[in-house]
């Protein structure tokens, strides 16, 4: 990463920060129906370890109530990219990033804006199934509205629609109060997205939430994947192609080339970047001649 | 394989079976001649001759476990074997040289100790007694609560700080956190007269206080600090950072998530640090004789005069000199390590009862 390249980005950042980017989904987005409603996008996102740029020129934006695949080779920045979208990024030491990430049109970067506040509407499961291990699976589903101090009412409620959604209530209906630690990985992970579930959030990002479970799990978080789309977007992060293809509307492809920051090759319909991609490097990943 | 067997055979499956506890016997009798021979060899020299323990380990055991062991190798044992039960005898040294240590020092309180406990020497305070004064009057209640009341107020003080200091090195990563480290590093060497010194000089020749259990508490605290900070630090290493992601990403604010995730989940360690502090200072004397000073009647009121405690009692009487006197000593130091004993086994019933919870 040569240092003038930075320079000229960070250049750039500035003059357009005063300026008003309409965000309109085809600008960005191409392949997206126009009408869609898009609550959450980035706009030239580029995010920085220290010195060295890891992402560059990323303009995505995600639909009101679809699901968009992530796919990628490791290591070509996917994680961070989710992390930027919920402003979990600034926890890593030297993190740093520029460009705008507008969540309804408000750009989450803001300094108005209460990062607490963002990631209750933008909620996040892990790779590793990671329930609070103190606590009971009833304690675990409602622990997000205590912990974001939200006030609810009808517990039992919320915690049999929230296992259910996720696909893990006639499981564990019987043994509410039983600690979590003593689930299975793939009953872990429903009870972590049951857990997002319970402070509705508007979107769900998942950093590739089966790499860990046997298939019959996967299955299940898959269905649970499609069924909570109908009011909520998710991100997903894959690397799995035919998870991808089962799973998304819309699949962006990440490639970082011979240690060059990562951009989005091409994003597009699910089926027309399997199928159809414009991409020579696409139609390779997606078809396993690399990565 | 006749009906009968089969039908034995299974009933062998009603009931749990270990498999793994059962033992080669060839293994074990070859193995046990390996290990029970040198150490034979060792314990007959020891008890029956004059020769000086280490030096009979240094040129009888070590070369006699050898010599067997190459034995063993010739008679066709394989070596992985030979290793395992040379590792085990050494160990099981090891071992025995521990809790003989500590057998010997419970033992010789213990028995020392004991004929002077009863009643009146656990509830009566040291009032018109004196160095000859026979056993059965006067006793360490006075101590008793005095060290209580001092460890206590050490506690309350050093106990919130130590934790606090170990979440801002861990969970807040504040800009200071490597120089609290470092002092807090640099803390734990103060030797304890020095801090009783301390408090001295800063609390009592300023008469601020005169003796008390509070200033005494204030001299603990210094030397429990450093114990509870780096304790705890080490326990919160190891919650993992995942929780922490989630509860971030659950929409927390940082103090929730280090008040309702990360304390619960390091809850059983940082008990341990809480015991390690206690353990730390509970038998300091040097800073005591400096900050709480010593009296013979009982003092309830921790802010104001001096209070007795178990370790100055102990040096009170066996620097006296008379028979008596060291017997109360012995006493004293009987209760001494029985309440330590009974501090910690509460602890661990309250770790207990409240991780079923």
């Amino acid at each position: 990463m040569n240092k003038t390249k930075v320079a000229k980005v960070e250049e750039d950042m500035i003059s357009m920060k005063n300026v008003r980017v309409p965000s309109s989904p085809q600008d960005v987005y191409p392949n997206k129906p126009g009408d869609a409603n898009v609550h959450l996008e980035t706009q030239n996102l580029h995010v920085w370890f220290g010195k060295r740029l890891i992402l560059e020129k990323v303009n995505l934006a995600f639909p009101e109530n679809s699901v968009t695949a992530l796919i990628g080779p490791s290591g070509c920045g996917k994680s961070t990219f989710i992390r930027v979208l919920n402003r979990m990024h600034e926890f890593i030491p030297g993190a740093a990033l520029a460009g705008r990430v507008l969540y309804d049109g408000q750009d989450m970067y803001d300094a108005v804006v209460d990062p607490v506040n963002i990631r209750t509407k933008v909620g996040m499961v892990f790779q590793k199934p990671n329930p609070f291990p103190t606590m009971s699976i009833r304690d675990n589903v409602l622990s997000g509205l205590k912990l974001a101090q939200m006030k609810y009412e009808n517990p039992d409620e919320i915690v049999r629609t929230c296992l259910e959604r996720a696909s893990l209530w006639n499981e564990v209906k019987d043994r509410l109060d039983a600690s979590a630690s003593s689930l299975s990985g793939g009953q872990q992970q429903r009870l972590c997205i049951a857990r997002s579930l319970a402070v509705s959030p508007k979107v769900l990002l998942m950093d590739e939430p089966c790499s860990a479970l046997d298939p019959g799990s996967t299955r299940r978080i898959e269905d649970t994947i499609r069924e909570i789309s109908s009011d909520m977007t998710v991100v997903i992060v894959t690397h799995n192609m035919a998870q991808a293809q089962r799973v998304s509307d819309y699949t962006a492809f990440f490639l970082s080339e011979d240690g060059a920051p990562a951009q989005v090759i091409e994003n597009a319909k699910t089926e027309e970047i399997f199928k159809k991609p414009k991409d020579s490097r696409t139609n390779d990943y997606v078809n396993g001649l690399f990565g | 394989m006749t009906s009968l067997k089969d039908a034995k055979f299974e009933e062998t499956f009603k009931e749990p079976q270990y498999p793994w506890r059962k033992r080669n016997p060839a293994t074990t009798f070859t193995n046990s001649i390996i290990v029970i021979l040198p150490v034979t060899i060792f314990a007959l020299g020891f008890f029956l001759t004059e020769i000086p323990g280490a030096l009979l380990f240094i040129l009888v055991f070590i070369p006699v476990q050898i010599v067997v062991a190459i034995f063993a190798t010739i008679w066709g044992i394989s070596r992985k074997q030979v290793g395992d039960a040379i590792l085990s005898v050494l160990s099981l040294v090891a071992f025995s040289f521990v809790i003989a240590l500590m057998g010997s020092v419970l033992f010789s309180v213990f028995s020392r100790g004991l004929p002077a406990i009863s009643i009146s020497f656990l509830s009566q305070n040291n009032t018109y007694i004196s160095p000859t004064t026979e056993l059965g009057y006067g006793g360490v209640g006075h101590a008793l609560i005095g060290t209580l009341m001092v460890v206590m107020i050490g506690m309350i003080i050093s106990v919130p700080l130590g934790i606090a200091s170990a979440i801002y090195i861990t969970d807040m990563k504040g800009r200071l956190a490597g120089f609290v480290r470092f002092m807090v590093q640099a803390m734990s060497g103060v030797p304890s007269i020095v801090a009783g010194l301390f408090i001295l000089a800063a609390f009592i020749l300023t008469d601020i206080s005169g003796f008390s259990a509070f200033t005494g508490g204030l001299a603990y605290s210094i030397l429990m600090l450093p114990t509870v900070a780096r304790t705890s630090e080490e326990v919160l290493k190891l919650v993992p950072k995942d929780l922490r992601d989630a509860a971030i990403a659950l929409g927390s604010s940082r103090a929730r998530v280090i008040m309702k995730i990360v304390l619960p989940t390091a809850r059983t360690g940082i008990l341990t640090a809480v015991i390690l502090g206690v353990a730390r200072v509970i038998g300091e004397t040097a800073p005591l004789l400096l900050t709480t000073s010593n009296t013979n009647g009982t003092n309830l009121n921790p802010f104001v005069d001096a209070v007795a405690t178990i370790p100055v009692y102990i040096f009170q009487f066996l620097g006296s000199g008379y028979p008596t006197a060291i017997n109360r000593s012995w006493g004293a130091a009987f209760v001494l390590l029985s309440t330590v004993a009974i501090l910690f086994a509460i602890a661990r019933i309250v770790e207990r009862s409240t991780k079923k919870g």
